[in-house]
């Protein structure tokens, strides 16, 4: 710290209240909510005595019940698939659109793109509509490519259904920001390997992937964490095929059923700590981990 | 949680010396980037690759336009024909403004679509300009201020940022049947303001943008300091701002858990809730008139969506975008 005045003091003082709007939001919108939770998760409601303190209660019957961690497996399963085949895909595109070895580019490119404008509730009503195990096209194309009548919907072909629909919603997203970290690999490296003859595979893998190594690393980070907290597609799903996704399919449909439909808002809250506790848990790590490499400003 | 990924791009240098004309700059744009392409020959690539890696592109382009394709065939049918007739291909009678009319309906008592629309629009717009002007505020502040506690506050803001947002909706629903705020639209726009990737972007953005001697200058000559956050530090923002302003704006658009749990009359939904109440109901409680109301609904959510995307495409670069994906 250099010598300070008390003048520039005074004046850095007052950007206080630059951030003082943003802060009181922040206190009133995440943390007192989120500190109500915690509160509430330590009490439960009883027909019989109202509603009693009962510690941890809430949390022990969550951590012990199969339900909860059943859903917990099927989003790690869930995002243990549709992560690498999703980054695979978008990383294959954008390494061809940046090499400039597949006509048309551009236009792929934006097309590819455009999932990402449509909300995630109607991206799900277009598949579930396509799904469907009625009338759904893709059930009449099964059909036709004599794989008999196949159920989308079933409990075996469900989680890769949403798989698919996950994928096409994001592919285009995660493609792009790959793209532009491509783009940033300098021109001379690239034209040093060609002049050497290194086939272009070898370019692709042991020149440019490593250097947006860390934008393939950010983007394994967010999409887990979008993962984990899957909710929309199952959601919408279940309305078009009645008893296909389960009350505990995923950790979050699990707490909104808790919160709504069994009105047990205690236990919700507790299984929203929990979720939150574990999330939060894979960021510190990964940010700790991504740290210690240096690859943090 | 920074990295090249996240740096937002440096404002573009020599503004003025930029072509006149839209076009012209595209053009040059594209040049430009033809010009940093190593010529394909180069890789002495076998004969046909590149035409097998444009087919591989175009079969994923057919899979992304798929959906896309069948909701615009489906919404001129009528509903016998969306469930008897081939999916990908018209049929008469062709009843496209029919059930666009519709739209303007409340229909079976279930709710108007054009209402939702407005709901939408209404929390996206006070919402998303809200979350900006915060985060331009606050990035501003934490960029150029250094006062007592600043540190602690930009901790604060990165705590925040691990924050899921499901994990944040439960403990909002609650705090609001508490506060007696369910069904109140501030219950959405409120806490839609509170944006901390925002106010994380616009404090690398503020800090690349606005150099302190300018700030200090405008002291000297006296300027108030909101003074001179309006007059110099924001004009030199404006890119962030904006890609602020489309992330903030899209999060809200496409919200759903939170308008979910918060609203219980079909008057305060946004799009995403009705039109997942439209297919709860067209499902399961036997009203099949609202399957051709869903597929036209879920056209019209979208193809404005897309046009804007398409138009304001430059701003969606690099890292700015990461700034959606955790919703």
């Amino acid at each position: 710290m250099t010598s300070r005045t008390a003048w520039t003091r005074r004046r850095d003082a007052r950007g206080i209240w630059f951030v003082a709007p943003f802060l009181l939001g922040f206190f009133l919108f995440m943390v007192v909510p989120i500190g109500y939770a915690i509160y509430t998760s330590l009490y439960t409601y009883r027909i019989i005595g109202g509603t009693v303190f009962t510690g941890a209660a809430n949390y022990t019957q969550a951590l012990a019940s199969g339900e909860f961690w059943s859903g917990v497996v099927r989003v790690i399963i869930f995002a243990a698939i549709q992560i690498p085949v999703m980054l695979a895909i978008a990383f294959f595109f954008a390494t061809i659109f940046d090499l400039g070895v597949a006509k048309f580019g551009r236009a792929f490119r934006t097309i590819f793109f455009i999932p990402f404008a449509v909300p995630a509730v109607v991206g799900a009503v277009m598949w579930s509509f396509l799904l469907e195990p009625q009338f759904g096209p893709f059930v009449r194309l099964a059909g036709a490519l004599g794989l008999g009548s196949v159920n989308y919907f079933s409990s075996s072909l469900l989680l890769p259904s949403i798989i698919v629909i996950v994928i096409w919603e994001w592919t285009g997203y995660n493609m792009m920001i790959l793209y532009t970290a491509l783009k940033s690999v300098p021109r001379d490296v690239v034209e040093a390997a060609i002049l050497d003859d290194t086939p272009l595979w070898k370019i692709i893998v042991r020149i440019k992937l490593p250097m947006v190594r860390q934008a393939v690393v950010m983007l394994v980070f967010l999409n887990t964490i979008g993962a984990l907290q899957l909710f929309t597609e199952p959601q919408i799903l279940s309305y078009f095929e009645q008893g296909a996704v389960s009350v505990n399919y995923t950790p979050s449909y699990y707490i909104y059923q808790t919160a709504i439909a069994a009105d047990e808002t205690n236990l919700a809250a507790a299984m929203a700590v929990l979720l939150a506790v574990v999330i939060v848990v894979i960021s510190v790590a990964s940010l700790i981990f991504r740290r210690r490499r240096g690859e943090l400003a | 949680m920074t990295g090249q990924v996240l740096t937002p791009q440096a404002p573009p240098s020599g503004a003025a010396a930029r072509p006149a004309s839209r076009r012209e700059r595209r053009r040059q744009a594209r040049l430009a980037e033809r010009e940093n392409q190593i010529p394909v020959e180069l890789y002495g690539l076998r004969r046909g690759t590149v035409t097998l890696l444009t087919l591989l592109a175009f079969l994923f382009a057919i899979f992304t336009l798929i959906p896309i394709a069948w909701l615009a065939i489906n919404s001129t049918k009528t509903q016998a024909n969306i469930f008897e007739t081939f999916g990908f291909w018209f049929a008469r009678p062709f009843s496209f403004f029919h059930t666009f009319s519709l739209l303007f309906q409340n229909v079976d008592g279930y709710g108007t679509y054009i209402q939702w629309l407005g709901n939408t629009a209404l929390y996206a717009v006070l919402g998303g300009v809200g979350a900006t002007a915060l985060s331009a505020f606050a990035g501003y502040g934490l960029a150029r201020f250094r006062f007592r506690g600043s540190r602690v506050a930009f901790y604060v803001i990165i705590a925040g940022l691990l924050v899921p947002i499901t994990a944040l909706t439960i403990p909002l629903y609650l705090t609001y049947a508490k506060a007696h705020l369910i069904n109140s639209i501030w219950g959405m726009v409120l806490p839609s303001m509170i944006s901390p990737i925002g106010v994380y972007l616009m404090r690398t953005y503020a800090d690349i943008s606005v150099p302190r001697e300018l700030i200090d200058a405008a002291r000297i000559d006296g300027a108030g300091e909101l003074r001179i956050f309006f007059r110099v530090a924001l004009p030199l923002m404006v890119p962030g701002v904006l890609t602020v302003l489309l992330i903030s704006v899209v999060a809200v658009w496409n919200n759903y858990f939170l308008p979910l749990l918060i609203f219980n009359v079909n008057t305060r939904y946004p799009l995403t809730v009705g039109l997942g109440l439209w297919s709860d109901r067209a499902v399961n409680s036997g009203n099949a008139e609202l399957y051709p109301l869903l597929v036209m609904g879920g056209l019209v959510t979208i193809v404005p969506l897309i046009a804007l995307f398409l138009i304001l495409q430059r701003y969606w670069r690099g890292g700015m975008l990461l700034g959606s994906i955790a919703n």
